[in-house]
């Protein structure tokens, strides 16, 4: 489990993160969103106890968050990281980088040896571990660094744009592996910029600028629970949905009407009451209206909602 | 393999792999050697040239050295081969010295180049566990093949002047003490300097000129003042062991709590 308490960093003066609470349970995936800059990374090294929290508590894997130069090395080695860049020795080969750092985990060859042998096998990487690293493609790298994370079975596993920079066949592989990951049982903390991934994978969602803007599932975010405002709805109209969709802005309870073809996309601030009255203010205009219905925002409608709201 | 072994397998893995770190490793030994072997075969020749011409320099030396005790009563060829080699171990002090501060320069900056120092940080590991590994990643490989152009030295030395005194002329004690203790000293003392320059920059060739520019006036200066001393008293020799352990030993203290991780992580780019 992960559960951040008011956890805030600054440098020199400047947040970068600030009061951040959230809880991710056992065995869940959560992802971060959050522009450049959001303060994704920062937020994992204080998870990790790579960097200390200038103010708040964390709790990870059941290791307090503690302070000073000597401290976490209990939580870190229950934790899997992945960072933003793979890291690698360029001139060792994929076997020799992974024997390095799993010793620095401590773990005896007799243990590491076959797990590597098996994470190898399983990134399809096993006939190629006596290769330099340095001739490895993006891909292959990522998939190595993904090993780095996994070898000592930690707990927790922090994923820093698992995906970033690789071609769509290598992406999916990725992301079959986390999922996998999730299936066996690990918590998952995931940054990253592609909303679609975070769909697909997340059981939690949280978006970041800073702070954390919203968190919760897709379904909170989407209804609004975890910080949205109102429900979205598509109106089919037989036609004339750009002059309805103007006159629909007057009304206090409809907000952003956008009209596209024949549909007009809105939000309202109570389905239940206002979906009847928007139907039939629409329909004493004179309006065809052949359906309404609820219409899903995508992840990426909520992310630029709270990001641009928060800019 | 215990953690701190492990920076050192690696750097030795390194060494052997990159063709342009090997012949750093092999050049300024063989000078170390080639020296000492030439001032064994070409001295009594010098001393008898400068001899016959009163040459000041050579007569200077000559009276210096019959009036140390340790010589008295030796014959003066041997007298003066010995004290001759016993300077030229300076050079296997300066080998350390002169080939760890590339690695050590590499110790922390080159990994944040490789971008394999948050990887590394993110495990387990102690700043000291990590700072004492670098420190003897750096510095062992440069120490074996000191002592190991020193070992090939005493064979060459006594082989080419055995016939000639009857017995070794190599090693005498203050060139063991010189070899074995005071060179991996000085070594591990200049490597905690530059890594804490390493730890502090962006560039590894920055680390490498600052240490220099720090380290070598100052040894250099020692060297010329306190030089002569430490190859006349042998208490002396052992002070200047003890002092440079002890310098070594405050340097590494003051690299532990300098080393901050979270500069590093966050301000380097």
């Amino acid at each position: 489990m992960i559960s951040a308490r008011g956890l805030t960093r600054a440098f020199d003066g400047t947040i970068a993160v600030e009061h951040l609470s959230f809880d991710v349970p056992d065995g869940k995936l959560c992802a971060l969103l959050g522009p450049n800059g959001a303060g994704k990374t920062t937020t994992v090294r204080m998870l990790l106890g790579l960097i200390g929290p200038t103010a708040g508590t964390a709790r990870v894997a059941g290791h307090e968050l503690s302070r000073g130069p000597e401290a976490n090395h209990a939580l870190r080695g229950v934790c899997g990281l992945l960072t933003e860049a793979p890291g690698f020795y360029d001139r060792m080969s994929a076997w020799d980088n992974l024997l390095f750092f799993g010793r620095l985990y401590g773990l005896g060859d007799g243990v590491l040896k076959p797990r590597l042998q098996h994470y190898l096998k399983q990134m399809e990487l096993w006939d190629r571990r006596d290769g330099l690293v340095g001739e490895f493609s993006k891909g292959m790298k990522q998939r190595l660094a993904i090993i780095r994370a996994l070898f000592h079975d930690p707990k927790v596993v922090f994923l820093d744009e698992p995906t970033s920079g690789l071609d769509p066949e290598a992406a999916l592989a990725v992301r079959e592996l986390i999922l996998r990951l999730k299936s066996e049982g690990r918590t998952i903390l995931v940054c990253t910029h592609n909303l679609d991934e975070a769909e697909r994978l997340a059981d939690l969602i949280g978006i970041m600028r800073r702070r954390l803007l919203a968190f919760g599932t897709i379904a909170d975010l989407r209804a609004g629970a975890g910080g949205g405002s109102g429900s979205a709805v598509r109106i089919t109209l037989t036609s004339g949905a750009a002059e309805h969709a103007a006159a629909l802005a007057q009304l206090p309870f409809v907000h952003d009407p956008q009209p596209t073809g024949a549909i007009i996309a809105c939000r309202v601030d109570d389905p239940t009451a206002d979906v009847p009255r928007v139907v039939a203010w629409l329909v004493g205009r004179g309006a065809g209206v052949l359906e309404v219905r609820p219409a899903a925002d995508s992840l990426e409608t909520i992310y630029l909602q709270h990001v641009r709201g928060d800019a | 393999m215990n953690v701190l072994l492990l920076f050192l397998a690696k750097e030795w893995r390194d060494i052997r792999s990159n063709s342009r770190v090997l012949p750093v490793y092999l050049i300024l030994p063989l000078v170390a050697v080639l020296i000492p072997v030439l001032f064994a075969v070409a001295l009594p020749e010098m001393l008898r040239v400068g001899q016959a011409k009163g040459d000041p320099g050579i007569l200077l030396m000559i009276r210096a050295v019959q009036a140390m005790p340790e010589f008295a009563g030796k014959a003066l060829d041997k007298a003066m081969t010995q004290y001759m080699l016993r300077n030229a171990a300076a050079l296997f002090l300066l080998m350390p010295v002169a080939i760890s501060s590339t690695a050590a320069a590499f110790s922390v900056v080159g990994e944040k180049q490789q971008r394999t120092l948050e990887p590394i940080l993110a495990t387990p590991i102690t700043d000291r566990q990590f700072l004492l590994g670098k420190l003897l990643a750096a510095l062992v490989p440069t120490v074996a093949v000191t002592w190991g152009a020193a070992a090939i030295d005493v064979l060459l030395v006594d082989a080419l002047t055995w016939s000639r005194f009857g017995g070794p002329v190599l090693p005498d004690r203050f060139w063991v003490l010189g070899v074995l203790v005071l060179a991996p000293l000085t070594g591990a003392a200049v490597v905690l300097v530059t890594m804490r320059y390493s730890a502090r920059s962006t560039d590894p060739q920055a680390a490498v000129q600052h240490t220099a520019l720090m380290t070598l006036p100052g040894f250099l200066l020692l060297l010329g003042v306190f030089g002569k001393l430490l190859t006349v008293s042998f208490t002396a020799a052992w002070g200047a062991c003890l002092l440079v352990a002890a310098i070594s030993l405050w340097l590494f203290r003051g690299n532990v709590r300098t080393f901050r991780r979270e500069e590093i992580l966050t301000r380097w780019k």
